[in-house]
């Protein structure tokens, strides 16, 4: 006896069909389980036999083989569990093949028979074919987000063995529930102080520049980072479903009847490890934390003690927005389109970019510029020095600009740089530069100075040209670039090499 | 230079590049032996009666009996070293090897409490008959006081007192760079002296490598060690003593709270040279040790004539320096004041004008174009004429 059923399972951030074949034949009891199923996959058994006899149903005393078509991919997790079951119930004769019909099946089983929700059920819709859904009733506001499927929201198996016998209707979702009210985002408004720090994240927002701030312990710079999913815009629809479909792979709670619509900002600790920042983990190979953060800001506090090849790894994505990883079973590519914001403290003592400040040997120093390698800190448009906020502006009552004043700007900028063919400036052409970024004469002698001086090196002034645009764009200037625009790039582009490797202020 | 007087020299050499080789050790093995005796001694490990100066046994300073471990390690780089060779080798590099007690030992130390038992100079030794000053400091200075190390290095060298320090970065090559920029200017000039703790053919710190040829070249260069010894940390407190010995006044610019000029400082005292401090900001973390020292009754160091003064000399009136740098205008003006000669970020300067940032940034990178401020990280300084 034979039962197939329709399902699905994920890898990386896609959905792949699977077919479900189980078959039963005379013989010693057995169960066993093929096509490249991972172990969460192959404990099925336990799970959809204890379901089955607790709604009621016969468990086979026979050889039971359990097919998962196409035996190439690789099925991971427990998403299978339903289809197995309804599976077994045709296969042993309890359910009739066309009482199935052309239904897929998506759900984890409870011991108790239980329907449990799915990791990245808006990922696996897609792949389920045509027919109706049966899912778990969990899922279905996941479900229910992308495209118009006939859904079956279920809660127990023996609800859908009583459906599929014909005892009771299929059920169907109720009405969809209103977005839920936009999070509380922390509010620009509440640092106090430290105006260039409040400029550059408003520069990086606007200009989709990565940022990397300097500067002492507690110095606020994990209270600044935090306040520029505030200034960035609202996703837009593919933006949205992208980074839904990522959050929902990667098992994060997305936000109940609505899509992820506001930049996620993602904070991994420094302990990271190379995989969980950027993915393939487990046979899943679920997405890392730059796939978390794509759309939106990943912020490395203490970007120096995280492992070197961590963040080596970075730089692949950095350059091409998608990171491909390779592993034995498959290959895969996530986006990760992010705004990177690092902070780190110039040296162990936390003071070392004052001339004259720092309090650490030259060995400890040299151990800890190792740490971060030139080429990725090449990557950061913009570098400032965080310092203490004055204890004058911590107690006064003077509340700084608040963020949607700030997001406000942010948009106009924005929409400037996509007129000119990019989605932010940071992306503009170096041959379109001369173009759109236009040098006044004073700006123009300004960075010959800072060249020949040797300031600047020739791929520092394509990025300073770059800063500069995306702060007149915020100045409103649209057109040519003065001293001032191209005077503030630089001063928001610390020299990285003088602020970590240096212990020698100025011999001479 | 004779056969025998060859193979002294040889022999010293083999013995100061012995590992773990310090100048106390190195002095009770001459003073004892002579270099040949003590080589060969050395070589079979028959040294177990020698004391130090002070009274200490000249292995057994190390627990668990390290001594035994270097008496064999020094028998066995002894008896396989080449005291010809090693002479030859110095000889061909230009390097003078003088013995403490021969002709041609400086007086300059040659009556100091620690002096040197073997001195490897490149480079003329007369250039330390003169009045000596050594300058001092912190590696980690602020622009403000590598440039007035620079600046008191260049008005002692013009007033013909030779600048002693030791080509480390921050203040002490800072110190060089100005003896250096003077140095050929004229009558009367003093010649830079340059006290190292590593061979003399082993630059260190690298970047230094300009100012070293340099002050070999124009002045001297010393070591007690070797060619081809490696910098080790322990050896910076000998050659700190070295500088202290020379100097005939030593002058400390920026020092942070604990640091090896303040070592330099303690050598000082024990030879009864008067000790200058220039005093810096009390804000300044790198005028910490500088300032204490000015706290404990040392004199102020507030420009070349105060060390004149302190050597017995008569300082020359002071003449106005010129300064070629454009003036800056209004604005630029104003925001030099407010650097108030401290480093200061670009915050700090917003917060302390009130000036929007994009009038500050232009105005600063006018001054910095000018030649009035320096930027290194995000830290800006004033920069003296």
């Amino acid at each position: 006896m034979l039962g197939i059923v329709p399902s699905a399972s994920l890898l990386g951030v896609d959905g792949h069909a699977v077919t479900v074949e189980v078959h039963i034949t005379k013989g010693l009891p057995s169960f066993t389980v093929v096509g490249l199923p991972d172990t969460s996959c192959r404990e099925a058994r336990d799970r959809v036999r204890a379901a089955l006899q607790s709604s009621g149903c016969q468990w086979p005393m026979q050889r039971v083989t359990v097919n998962l078509a196409p035996p190439t991919v690789r099925k991971v997790g427990s998403g299978l569990d339903l289809a197995i079951a309804v599976a077994m119930l045709v296969a042993s004769g309890q359910v009739q093949q066309p009482q199935v019909g052309s239904r897929a099946f998506l759900g984890e089983l409870g011991l108790d028979g239980t329907v449990r929700g799915v990791a990245g059920t808006i990922c696996l819709i897609d792949a389920t074919g045509d027919g109706p859904l049966v899912l778990s009733a969990d899922g279905v506001d996941e479900a229910r987000l992308v495209g118009t499927r006939v859904l079956h929201p279920v809660r127990a198996l023996r609800e859908v063995v009583a459906c599929l016998r014909g005892e009771a209707p299929w059920p169907v979702p109720g009405p969809a529930l209103d977005p839920p009210p936009p999070p509380g985002l922390p509010d620009l408004a509440e640092v106090r102080g430290q105006p260039v720090a409040r400029f550059a994240l408003e520069v990086a927002a606007a200009g989709g520049h990565h940022l990397l701030m300097f500067g002492p312990p507690g110095s606020g710079k994990t209270m600044l980072a935090a306040r520029l999913p505030g200034l960035l815009p609202p996703l837009d629809d593919r933006q949205a479903l992208e980074t839904t479909r990522i959050h929902s792979a990667a098992g994060l709670t997305i936000p109940r009847g609505a899509l992820v619509r506001h930049p996620p900002f993602r904070s991994p600790h420094h302990g990271a490890s190379s995989v969980a920042l950027v993915g393939g983990g487990t046979a899943l190979m679920r997405p890392g934390e730059i796939s978390a953060a794509a759309n939106g800001v990943l912020f490395l506090d203490e970007l120096a003690e995280f492992a070197p090849h961590v963040l080596d790894a970075l730089r692949q994505p950095l350059e091409e927005g998608v990171v491909r990883v390779a592993r034995a079973a498959a290959t895969v590519a996530y986006p990760a389109r992010f705004l990177l914001v690092g902070a780190m403290n110039p040296c162990p003592c936390g003071y070392g970019s004052q001339p004259g400040g720092c309090r650490c040997t030259d060995s400890a120093r040299v151990r800890y510029q190792r740490r971060v390698s030139g080429p990725l800190l090449d990557r950061f448009d913009l570098r400032v020095e965080v310092g203490r906020p004055r204890v004058e502006d911590l107690l006064g009552h003077d509340r700084g600009e608040s963020s949607a004043a700030v997001a406000a700007r942010v948009i106009e900028a924005r929409d400037l740089a996509v007129m000119r063919g990019v989605r932010t400036n940071a992306e503009l052409p170096i041959d379109e530069l001369d173009a759109v970024a236009p040098l006044a004469e004073d700006a123009a002698s300004l960075l010959e100075g800072a060249l020949r001086s040797g300031r600047l090196s020739a791929r520092g002034l394509h990025r300073v040209r770059r800063v500069a645009r995306t702060i007149a764009d915020l100045q409103g200037a649209p057109h040519q670039l003065t001293s001032t625009h191209v005077a503030l790039a630089l001063g928001l582009r610390v020299d990285a090499s003088a602020v970590i490797s240096d212990p020698q202020a100025l011999a001479g | 230079m004779t056969a025998p007087d060859r193979h002294r020299a040889g022999a010293a050499i083999v013995l100061a590049g012995l590992p773990g080789m310090g100048p106390r050790r190195l002095a009770a093995l001459l003073d004892a032996w002579g270099p040949i005796e003590a080589l060969a001694r050395v070589a079979s490990g028959r040294i177990e009666r020698l004391e130090l100066s002070d009274g200490t046994p000249l292995l057994a300073e190390m627990p668990l009996d390290r001594g035994d471990t270097l008496r064999r390690a020094w028998a066995d780089a002894a008896s396989s070293a080449d005291p010809v060779a090693a002479q030859a080798s110095h000889v061909e590099r230009g390097v003078a090897v003088v013995l403490h007690g021969d002709p041609g030992y400086p007086d300059a130390l040659a009556h100091d409490i620690e002096p040197p038992a073997v001195l490897f100079a490149l480079g003329s030794l007369e250039h330390l008959d003169g009045p000596r000053a050594a300058i001092v400091g912190t590696r980690r200075c602020t622009g403000a006081g590598a440039g007035l190390a620079r600046e008191l290095g260049r008005d002692l060298t013009a007033a013909g007192v030779a600048l002693v320090s030791g080509l480390a970065l921050g203040i002490d090559g800072a110190a060089h760079r100005g003896a250096l920029d003077v140095v050929r200017g004229g009558p009367g000039r003093a010649a830079p002296v340059g006290v190292v703790g590593c061979g003399l053919d082993v630059v260190y710190p690298e970047r230094h490598r300009d100012l070293w040829d340099a002050v070999a070249a124009s002045g001297v260069l010393l070591s007690e060690t070797p060619l081809g010894v490696r910098p080790a940390a322990w050896r910076f407190p000998a050659r700190n003593r070295i500088i202290a010995a020379l100097a005939d006044v030593l002058v400390v610019v920026e020092s942070h709270a604990v640091g090896g000029s303040l070592h330099t400082v303690t050598e000082a005292e024990r030879r009864d040279v008067p000790v200058l401090a220039v005093p810096g900001s009390v804000r300044s973390p790198a005028a910490a040790g500088t300032n204490q020292l000015l706290a404990e009754g040392c004199h102020p160091a507030r420009d070349a004539a105060d060390v004149l003064v302190a050597l017995g000399l008569t300082p020359a009136a002071r003449r106005p320096r010129s300064d070629r740098r454009r003036a800056p205008d209004e604005a630029g003006a104003a925001l030099l004041e407010a650097f108030a000669w401290e480093p200061a970020t670009l915050e700090q300067l917003a917060v302390r004008t009130g000036a929007s940032l994009g009038s500050l940034a232009v105005n600063l990178e006018a001054l910095v174009a000018q030649g009035w401020v320096t930027v290194r990280g995000g830290w800006y300084e004033r920069v003296a004429p």
